[in-house]
């Protein structure tokens, strides 16, 4: 499988504390501050997309079938790397006109191995994990298809506009972080 | 009450002084090492390593530590809501090194309960049910109600009337508690664990050739350079055992399944073998490949002429006693019976279903396949490999006895059983917290073989023949975890709720008249005891329904699949009224007016059950004597040790405490007995009274008859319906049907099914089916036995003990080669849905195990699931998938 070039990450995506709200709201929805919204894709899923940047990945006119794009998102940080991908089907959240175009993290949630070289656009499976074969789907949300990982694969939550791709937000905790929003020391 | 809600992209960090303790997953045999971290709401750690109790900086290590969402809630304690995450140890160097865990036991902190989680459902009171509702109750009022019942009941009808349903691993406090009412105080024969009607050995036919179904150590595993695995995917059940010790080493590994697992998968990619057997066929299997060992003359002599039995070892001495016992009759029944190696390979090289042409037929395995995998076990001649062997339920609940026998053959002959990466052992399902404070009572059973062979009682035809008149369920679904589950629930239902004898008051004097008449009508009168209402037996058919403490809510003690011995540390409040089963047992035991039963606390009952562990394989004994030495409590010695703990057996030497890896080993130098130390014969040798092992003869034809009867007819639409376990759910789901997680991932039953089968009938992933059959096979009677013939499956028809039932199941489809055409794969038991009722309900006559595996069903689509399209739960993706 073919990688394509790391894509520029904006420096948006490298600044500062995210959020400025105390923990407590972040960690329980009780303060209307809080803007959580649903996207239909997502179903219950609660975002907090307002605290992330937007920041442009990619293009859907150069993102070839099966030849994931990696980037970094929110921040500039070894954990933080992700990959865009088009898949063989659609797949809940997917961007473009066949709703086929997805991005994730690539730390397995299991025990925070690289899933580098197990993208599977035509499986549309993120795995075998190299340390202990845990398999997620990237059709759905990066659900564990087969293995150990305590939660999904994060999912980056992408938007288009015209050709161009951008990640605006992630769906899951990213493997060694406590805080997706809060600035890696 | 709060209502919590947690985003799912941040976690709170337990502050430098949060409380820790330690505990063990409370899920599968391997029994993983994990670490509780408590704090006050309000006082969260910050990303500062020199802030937060893991001492780490966040964002970490690529490799950890790290708290993943799912393994922090709220729980109450001392009253108040606090934080919890519950980590796999990073820091263990036993069991799973560095943090390593299943997903099963990474999401534990979402079993603990909280009012305002999924958990919220708990029992918390007692309840009886009245005019057909379950309503409050004070625990004095339904013990009450339980002892004058049982004191009818025992006086009138006998102790045999008298039964209990129980767990066999959920702590050593409580099931001492448990064996102590019924084998000591009651002695009733009308007892069963969870997975099996009856008492008696899992494995009969390993412990008989002489080796002890846990005697391997994780490490010898590792060490192992061909590993034999039957009848399980420990990737899938066993996880860590997998994971840590048998995957990513320098070896081959060789699986014996029905269906390709991602296990079969690893081991496939990785130079290993997989045999994909017809389920029900395994003594074929083992007996073929004795054969091409012997044929070419593989054996490990060396190994044979120093630890098999030769013929006048087999019946030295005091030989094998009176014969009455279940071991000794089977060793020296002439059908079975055990051989010098001599006259077993005559056997053997004589016995036509052993040739590899009709075993290849029968199992459906290549003839190449099975020879391939004779030699990779043996070396085939050449420079002998450790190999190791190891098996599970597929193997031993098909046909129980002689697939055991011949698995230990297997094993023996190629020189395993007694030496490091050279090991013979069980896998495991749940952990070992099981301690006898009594012997069963066989002599009371009314079920026997020919001659004085008393079997232990099969005691869901006891309640089917209408025998039991009280039962007391203790943490198990009974119904869907038996065979012919729908049909064992209609018998229920006539000895209880169609009972003209039904509650309509909450005064004590006319329960318990209701429930006298009851019993003395014929019906029967159903208590149970557990943590959370389960379909049907507690919220259908129940009479009185008792709230169980679990996990985390008090301490207790037990073992995992080597035996290592842990405290599991309390950590929550129990909520509401729920209680201890031990202490349910001992209240309602002085109200019975027996003796011996107030303890204090758990480890008043943990210190004295020791004394009932010496001798045996997790001998404690030692430990608690220590500890009064030292002036401690035995709980506290435990917990001191962590979550490395101590093998048992635990030995005493030179005043420090030692455990045991490897059971039957030669090589350990055991010395003078010190103290309160037992050194069994076993410890260095085979458990057999010569203390070598035994060869034991395993015809096909014991099983023949009901395997044709059985065998799906394909020309009637009939399928092989096997049925196990998966990964990401525990057992039945029976509690974490409540995790979120979890149930998103498996909202509901599925079955697996061949594309070539799916496609005629117009199936495709994620539609519904309807499995069905009208042709279960369930057995009633037959108690006793005169002839020897008589309990055969064919004599046993045709004296009209086993009549034809039906049972039908719903499930969600899912399309996959990794199933054979013809064969279905989905669980025994979830939720609700019970694929154990398309099981036959014939036991082993032999052991009384269930031959689970053995199902049938016939199939029809109803229309799509909910899931088909819904991209937030299920996943119809290739589980055996290995990459591009």
């Amino acid at each position: 499988m073919k990688k394509q070039t790391d894509c520029e990450t904006s420096s948006e995506g490298c600044s500062g504390e995210l959020g400025q709200l105390s923990r407590r709201h972040f960690l329980f929805g009780s303060g209307a501050a809080l803007l959580t919204l649903t996207l239909p894709t997502l179903g219950e899923a609660q975002v907090l997309r307002s605290e992330y940047p937007r920041q442009k990945i990619g293009n859907l006119s150069q993102l070839i079938f099966n030849q994931p794009l990696k980037f970094r998102y929110p921040w500039d940080h070894v954990n933080a790397e992700n990959y865009l991908i088009r898949l063989s089907e659609p797949a809940g959240g997917g961007v473009g006109p066949e709703n086929n175009v997805v991005a994730f993290n690539s730390l397995c949630t299991h025990q925070g191995a690289r899933l580098d070289e197990n993208f599977d656009g035509k499986a549309c499976i993120a795995g075998p994990c190299y340390l202990h074969w845990t398999t997620f789907d990237l059709t759905r949300h990066g659900m564990v298809i087969s293995g150990h990982a305590t939660v999904g694969l994060p999912q980056i939550l992408l938007e288009t506009e015209g050709d161009e791709i951008y990640a605006v937000g992630i769906q899951g905790l990213i493997f060694g972080y406590s805080n997706n929003r809060q600035a890696p020391v | 009450m709060t209502d919590y809600q947690q985003i799912n992209d941040a976690i709170p960090l337990p502050p430098a002084d949060a409380k820790v303790s330690t505990t063990v997953c409370a899920y599968c045999i391997v029994g993983c090492g994990y670490k509780v971290y408590t704090w006050p709401l309000g006082k969260e750690g910050k990303p500062q390593a020199k802030e937060n109790a893991l001492g780490v900086d966040f964002p970490g290590e690529q490799f950890g530590p790290w708290i993943s969402p799912n393994q922090h809630a709220i729980v109450q304690l001392d009253g108040q809501d606090q934080h919890v995450a519950i980590l796999p140890d990073f820091d263990a160097t036993v069991v799973n090194p560095n943090g390593n865990h299943s997903i099963r036991g990474g999401v534990l902190a979402k079993k603990c309960y909280h009012p305002s989680a999924p958990t919220k459902d708990r029992l918390l009171y007692p309840q009886i049910r009245i005019n057909g509702k379950l309503e409050r109750v004070s625990w004095d009022l339904a013990l009450d109600v339980m002892a004058a019942v049982s004191k009818h009941v025992l006086e009138k009808f006998g102790e045999s009337a008298w039964a209990m349903k129980t767990y066999s691993y959920e702590f050593f406090e409580n099931t001492y508690a448990i064996t102590k009412l019924a084998f000591e105080a009651i002695q009733t024969p009308a007892y069963a664990v969870h997975d099996k009607p009856s008492m008696g050995n899992d494995t009969a036919g390993l412990d008989d050739a002489g080796i002890k179904t846990f005697s391997a150590s994780y490490q010898d595993w590792s060490e192992a350079d061909v590993l034999f695995i039957s009848g399980t995917d420990p990737y899938e059940t066993k996880t860590v055992l997998f994971t840590e010790w048998m995957m990513n080493q320098d070896n081959k590994i060789i699986m014996v399944l029905p269906r390709r697992t991602a296990g079969v998968a690893y081991a496939e990619k990785n130079g290993g073998l997989f045999l994909q057997i017809n389920p029900g066929t395994d003594t074929l299997l083992h007996l073929a490949m004795n054969r091409i060992i012997l044929e070419n003359g593989w054996e490990d002599k060396e190994f044979i002429s120093k630890w098999i039995a030769d013929e006048w070892e087999i019946d030295s001495g005091f030989g094998r006693g009176t014969r009455n016992t279940p071991w000794q009759w089977r060793t020296t029944w002439g059908s079975i019976g055990a051989l010098s190696f001599e006259k077993y390979k005559d056997w053997l090289l004589n016995y036509a279903p052993a040739e590899l042409e009709s075993a290849a037929k029968i199992t459906g395995i290549p003839q190449e396949k099975i020879q391939q995998a004779a030699k990779m076990i043996s070396g085939g001649g050449g420079k002998r490999p450790r190999t190791s062997f190891g098996f599970e339920k597929g193997n031993y609940w098909s046909n129980n006895y002689t697939n055991t026998t011949s698995f230990a053959s297997l094993a023996l002959l190629c020189g395993a059983g007694n030496r490091p990466g050279r090991v013979v052992s069980r896998l495991g399902g749940h952990q070992r917290g099981w301690i006898g404070a009594a012997p069963y009572p066989r002599t009371k059973s009314p079920e026997k073989l020919p001659g004085r062979r008393r079997l232990e009682l099969d005691l869901d035809r006891w309640v089917t023949a209408g025998q039991v008149r009280f039962a007391w369920v203790i943490g198990t679904t009974w119904l869907g975890a038996m065979t012919a589950s729908q049909e064992l629930l209609k018998k229920f239902r006539q000895q209880t709720t169609e009972n003209p004898h039904q509650v309509t008051s909450s005064n004590r004097e006319e329960i318990i008249q209701t429930f006298i008449d009851r019993v003395d009508s014929g019906g029967m009168v159903l208590v149970d005891s557990d943590i959370y209402p389960v379909e049907p037996l507690n919220t259908e058919l129940a009479d009185i329904v008792l709230p169980a403490a679990q996990w985390g809510e008090h301490d207790g003690a037990r073992c995992n699949g080597e035996r290592r011995l842990r405290l599991y540390s309390r950590f929550s409040d129990t909520p509401g009224e729920a209680k201890p089963d031990w202490w349910a047992i001992s209240q309602f035991a002085q109200k019975m007016g027996f003796k011996g039963f107030d303890w204090k606390d758990a480890n008043t009952v943990f210190e004295e059950a020791a004394r009932f562990s010496r001798g045996n394989i997790l001998d404690y004994y030692p430990l608690v004597w220590k500890a009064k030495q030292d002036g401690v409590k035995g709980h506290e010695a435990l917990r001191a040790l962590g979550t490395t703990g101590i093998q048992t057996p635990i030995r005493l030497e030179e005043n420090e405490l030692v455990g045991t890896r490897r059971l039957h080993d030669p090589e350990l130098n055991l010395g003078t007995p010190q103290g309160p130390t037992s050194h069994p014969k076993w410890l260095t040798h085979f458990n057999t009274h010569s203390g070598k092992a035994l060869l034991i003869k395993s015809p096909w034809e014991l099983f023949e008859d009901y395997y044709e009867r059985i065998s799906p007819k394909r020309d009637q639409g009939e399928f092989w319906f096997t049925v196990g376990r998966i990964n990401e759910t525990w057992q039945s789901g029976f509690d974490t049907l409540r995790e979120k997680y979890l149930t998103d991932r498996w909202p509901d039953a599925f079955v697996e099914i061949h594309p070539d089968d799916a496609g005629p009938l117009g199936i495709e992933s994620g539609d519904y089916l309807r499995l069905w059959s009208d042709d279960i096979l369930v057995q009633e009677s037959g108690f006793q036995h005169i002839e020897p013939k008589s309990f055969s499956f064919t004599q046993l028809m045709k004296d009209g003990h086993i009549r034809v039932g039906s049972g039908e199941m719903k499930a969600v489809a899912i399309l996959t080669t990794a199933v054979k055409p013809g064969l279905l794969f989905g669980m025994f038991l979830y939720g609700k849905r019970m694929g154990n009722s398309l099981v036959h309900r014939v036991p082993d006559p032999i052991t009384h195990s269930y031959r689970y595996k053995l199902g049938k069903a016939n199939i029809e689509k109803r229309g799509e699931s909910p899931f088909k399209n819904d991209f937030h739960k299920m996943s119809f993706k290739q589980r055996d998938y290995s990459g591009t």
